[in-house]
């Protein structure tokens, strides 16, 4: 058993379809004896660049733990399934859990109107310690 | 006899300890990156040269992924 860490892209017009392929995958590798370890649904995403004419695609994240002919069963479906038009498996040493970067990123954004007084003050304090710092700084480097 | 005053460079990710650099963390990656989409020799940023390697397979993977762009003239 080895841990995989698996990114797929699906097409915005089948995002409906996201449960219940997620479900399936899941229990494609529970059958199989392996383990879903952390499981994100990044939502509808703008793309960097247009893949096929598109412009956004629905992000699933997946850290599983499964044996080889579940993998390559899974990468086969990701192949022949019209409606993935991306994915990407990462071979990883042990199990992640924890939030990825995307998932805290709009967490937080979710709840930036609730918090947007306190971290205001802060911002007006900041820039004077950084340009004091920065100036000392160029000082030391001219000498 | 114009000396530019130029800030010490350092490797972000040694001083602050990072295990591995995720493809996932598009805005530490975005940092590394030019406005045209290129990766940012260490001998500009200062990377040392483990955590540039990681960090080159870190935004080849991101623009596989579409987080970020291979260049600024994508067909839009």
């Amino acid at each position: 058993m080895r841990h995989y860490e698996i990114v797929f892209l699906v097409h915005p017009d089948q995002s409906e379809q996201v449960p219940g392929m997620v479900e399936r995958y899941s229990s494609l590798i529970t059958s199989g004896g392996g383990q879903v370890h952390r499981l994100e649904d990044w939502g509808r995403r703008h793309l960097a660049y247009p893949i096929n004419k598109i412009h956004k695609a629905h992000y699933i994240l997946m850290n599983i733990e499964c044996s080889n002919e579940v993998l390559e069963e899974l990468s086969h479906n990701f192949r022949f399934n019209d409606a993935i038009i991306r994915d990407l498996v990462v071979r990883r040493k042990d199990a992640v859990t924890e939030d990825s970067p995307i998932k805290t990123a709009q967490s937080r954004e979710d709840r930036r109107p609730a918090r947007q007084e306190a971290p205001k003050q802060e911002a007006e304090k900041a820039p004077a310690g950084d340009a004091a710092e920065a100036s000392s700084d160029d000082k030391a480097s001219e000498e | 006899m114009s000396r530019f005053l130029r800030r010490r460079k350092f490797c972000r990710f040694t001083a602050e300890g990072v295990k591995e650099i995720d493809y996932k963390d598009i805005d530490t990656l975005k940092g590394y990156i030019t406005e045209t989409g290129k990766i940012v020799p260490s001998r500009i940023t200062g990377t040392k040269a483990r955590y540039q390697r990681q960090l080159a397979t870190a935004i080849k993977r991101a623009r596989y992924l579409a987080l970020l762009p291979y260049t600024d003239n994508h067909n839009e």
